[in-house]
This record gives C-alpha cells, structure tokens and sequence, in this order.
C-alpha cells in the first residue's frame, strides 16, 4: 500500500471517530460561523463607512479574507493538529509513529481530523461567491486555474509554515510560543491588505514568513489590481512557486528533525 | 503584610518562570496596536474628523481598544472550565470561602500581574510612539478610571457566568470562540458603536458588552462629556448589580447539581 492510500483510509477513520461526538461538533461549527461573521461585519462596517481602505473597497476586502479563509479551511480540516506536535513528543505518543513499517510522516498526519475546516470552507465559498457577483468578476480560464492553484498553495503554505515552527520543538521541546507568532501575524494579513502597513512589516510578511503569498498576492492578480509598471507586480503570481519552495524547505527541516529525535520514553 | 509579601513574592516568580511567554505577549500586543493605529490612519485620509470625531481621537480609541484588553480581560471561566472537568472543584468548594468571591480575588491578582508586566508597558509604547493622547481634563481621566473599573467587574461576571456553564455543557471550548467574537463586536473593542449601522447599534447599546471597551474608552477620548458620561457610568453599575445577581442564582443552581453529580 503507497502512502496516498494509506492516509486516506487513516483520514476516513479519524472522520469516523469525530462523527460520535455530535455535540461537539455542532457547538464547534456554530462557533466557528459566529467567529468568522463577526470578523466579516467588523471589516465591512469599517471600510464601508469610509468607501475604501488605500483603495480596496468592502467587497475586495471581503474576498481578500475569504481567499484566505479557502486556503486556511482545507489546513485546518486535515493538517491543524500539526502545530499539536509538541504534545506528542512531550508526552512519547510520538514514539507509535514510528514503530510502523511506512513513514512517520504519513502517520502523524493521517492522526486527526477538525470538523471545524467544514464551517471555514462554507462560509468562504460563500463570501467569495458573494464577493464574485458584487465585484461584477469576469474571469477567464487561466484565472480559473489560477483561484485553483492560489487555494491549494495558500493551504500548502500555512500548513509548511506550521510544520517548520512545529519542528522547533524538536530541539527545544517546546514550540508552542514560537508558533502563536506565527499565528498573529497571519491574523494581521488575513484582515488586512499587507499595504496599509511599513516597509518593515512587509518585508517580514513577503520574504520571512511569507504569509502575504497566501492571499494579498494572489489577490491583487485576481481583482485586476495589479499595476503594470510597478516592479514587484510578478509578486502577484508567484504563490503557487513560494509554496513549493516552502514544501521542499519544510521536507528538509523534517528529516533534520527526525534524525535529531530522541523519544521522551513516554 | 507577611501576607502581601508572599503573595508579591510568588507572584515575582510566577513572572520569572514565564518570562518568555510575557515578552512574546508583549510583542504581540504591540504588533496589534500598530495595525490598528494604521488602518484608522488610512481609512481617515478620505474622511478626515468622521462623525465628529478626530483622527487622533481615532487611533487613541482603536490603540486603546487593544490596551485595555490587558486590563480588563480576566479569566475565571478556564479555571472553573478545568476544575470542574477534572473534578479538582470539590477542593475549591471545600475551602471556607464563597467560591464567586475567591474567583473574584484570583482574577484580580492575574489582573495586576497583567497590568504590571504588559498592559503598562505596552501603554508607555503606545503614548511614545502610537500619539495616543491623555484625557481632555481631570474629570474625564477620574471617570475613566471609574468606567475601566467597572468594566473589568462587568467582563469578570460576563466570563464568570461562561464559566458556570461548564458544569452543564462540560467543555466550554467552541461556546466560548463565539462568545469572544461576540464581546469584541458589541463591546465596540475594534470598531466603536458609532459606526455600526443603525439596526445593530440598537442591539449593542442595550447590552452590557458595551460597558466593558466602548463606554471607559469614549469617556478617555471625549466622546462622552457630562451628563453623558454620567449616564454611561449608570449604565454600568445597573448592568453589573444585574450580573452580579445572575452569577449568584446561576452559580448556586450549578453548585447543587454539581453536588449531585459527586465531583
């Protein structure tokens, strides 16, 4: 059996075991819907009070955080318990992973599914659907194939970002902290568009913790607001590219890892 | 005094221990404090002195919104939420004290470790680098005090009465992810009452989530003078005697099924 079909078939018996909590995962959907309206009400009555934030108007910003929120729903249905790490090498659950003939990798991830990723997905189909019809979109094929492309890198590049800060705590034991940075920073792109901000945080978002390539980039391809005489216009299509270069740079850091691990003999 | 100097010395080493943590919180905190004093910038370039309030009024409402937030933010629900999964509470209600005013006494005790090591600082950043301005006069400094107050008693019974729902539901995890979405949307903690449209205004001005950001902060910048002021402090008290009330009959009722339920 190949990789691919064992992590499926681990993927729909971790489906199965959250399916006998159904309380849980009501109250969960229920929550992560009201969390994700509020964030859309709050950045809708600020920008339409005032038209536009540095140009970006209500239903831009709307898209721009559905975008993300696309990217970021597949992450969090199968990769959230990723940044968890911690836990399994602290407490030696770590140690299962690789007592089994295939490869740990595959096994880690293959552990868990959130449910939570469902309600994401919804609500961001619906956003940008909305978004679609009320920015009088026309796309093409290749914008098509590029919405396409952008989601799953966007996925991809959270989902790396996570595993690499994760993997801190193979040296350190702990990671945790390291990693709720990462995750405000992507809160700051996810509302925002990165050019409301300085120089300085968008040197960090762009080439240090690319989180911007998530959304902010593709965006700007996919709205049309990409400016042809300014240099950094290749910037808006280029995620697909970052992404890969952020799986074949986290794959490095994971073996690294693997080989420094010593178990906590749990 | 022993007392107090007990309890400031394992506090002192409290914060020791967790000296990473509190400078990363830190970090963070300033990090949100300048991405809301931004976008209040550029979103005033179009508008300047919206709804009769200035841009400096702005940024200092928006810098503060997230100040605040490490003083009045308590957290007795994770507390109850934990010792009531594991059982552990039956020592908690073994001890000769009222369970909601040891509750109480806890958070007030995170609260000044809180204010001591990031809300004070990160208030000293904010006034050097963010141009967040004092009060206009003394009487509007002494009011907010007064609000900041009771906002931090009106949230702590907000959170209080989350916490007990922990010995119905058991995990109060997901409830508590719209809870928190819904005390910064209508406590006005990011985008103030003023701006929201009508039909929901009407919502958030009658509810108590109002008296926690948005009734000490519009006092801070002006926005509410005099008699409205007065009215905002009111509006307050009312609400807390309320709330206190309800944590009092709400806590006993979970106190006897939780006494049923043998811990």
């Amino acid at each position: 059996m190949n990789g691919l079909t064992l992590y499926f078939r681990l993927i729909r018996l971790a489906v199965q075991a959250r399916m006998q909590y159904r309380a849980d995962f009501l109250t969960g959907i229920i929550g992560v819907i009201v969390m994700n309206t509020v964030t859309v009400s709050l950045i809708s009555i600020m920008v339409s009070r005032f038209r536009n934030l540095n140009g970006w108007t209500m239903w831009e910003m709307v898209f721009l955080y559905c975008l993300w929120l696309l990217g970021h729903s597949l992450y969090s249905f199968f990769f959230w318990h990723i940044s968890a790490l911690e836990d399994y090498l602290v407490e030696g659950t770590f140690d299962q992973f690789l007592m089994r003939p295939v490869s740990p990798f595959v096994m880690f991830l293959g552990r868990e599914v959130h449910y939570m990723g469902v309600a994401d997905l919804t609500f961001a189909a619906l956003g940008l659907s909305l978004a679609y019809r009320n920015l009088h979109l026309q796309w093409n094929g290749i914008h098509w194939l590029f919405f396409g492309l952008a989601v799953i890198a966007g996925t991809l590049i959270e989902t790396t970002l996570v595993l690499m800060f994760a993997c801190i705590s193979f040296w350190t034991g702990r990671s945790r902290r390291a990693s709720r940075l990462l995750i405000r920073l992507n809160m700051m792109v996810q509302y925002y568009p990165v050019d409301i901000f300085g120089y300085v945080f968008r040197i960090i978002v762009t080439g240090f913790i690319p989180v911007a390539f998530m959304n902010y980039y593709p965006a700007l391809m996919l709205l049309g607001k990409l400016d042809p005489q300014s240099p950094g216009g290749w910037l808006g299509y280029i995620s697909p590219l970052v992404a890969l270069t952020l799986v074949i740079f986290s794959a490095v850091v994971w073996r690294l890892a693997l080989r420094r691990y010593s178990s906590s003999g749990g | 005094m022993k007392i107090f100097w007990s309890f400031a010395r394992s506090t002192f080493q409290f914060i020791a221990a967790y000296r990473f943590d509190f400078f990363m919180e830190f970090v963070l905190a300033v990090v949100r404090m300048y991405g809301i004093y931004w976008v209040w910038r550029i979103l005033y370039t179009q508008r300047p002195g919206a709804f009769g309030v200035s841009l400096e009024q702005m940024t200092t409402y928006g810098v503060m919104g997230m100040a605040l937030e490490m003083f009045i933010w308590s957290r007795p629900q994770w507390y109850m939420a934990t010792q009531i999964k594991s059982g552990a509470i039956d020592t908690d209600l073994m001890k000769p004290l009222d369970f909601h005013l040891y509750m109480l006494a806890r958070s007030i005790g995170e609260m000044f470790i809180g204010v001591g090591v990031l809300g004070l600082p990160a208030l000293i950043i904010a006034y050097i680098f963010l141009g967040v301005q004092f009060p206009p006069d003394l009487a509007a400094g002494l009011m907010f005090v007064v609000s900041l107050v009771l906002g931090f008693l009106l949230l702590f019974h907000l959170n209080f009465l989350l916490g007990s729902l922990a010995v119905v539901a058991m995990d109060i995890r997901h409830i508590s992810w719209a809870y928190f979405s819904v005390v910064r949307f209508l406590g006005g903690q990011i985008v103030p009452l003023w701006l929201f449209p009508p039909f929901v205004a009407a919502v958030a001005e009658v509810l108590p989530f109002k008296g926690t950001y948005f009734i000490p902060i519009s006092i801070y910048i002006g926005r509410l003078t005099g008699m409205e002021a007065i009215q905002g402090l009111g509006f307050q008290i009312v609400w807390l005697v309320v709330l206190v009330l309800l944590s009092r009959v709400l806590w006993s009722a979970a106190h006897r099924r939780l006494v049923i339920q043998g811990g």
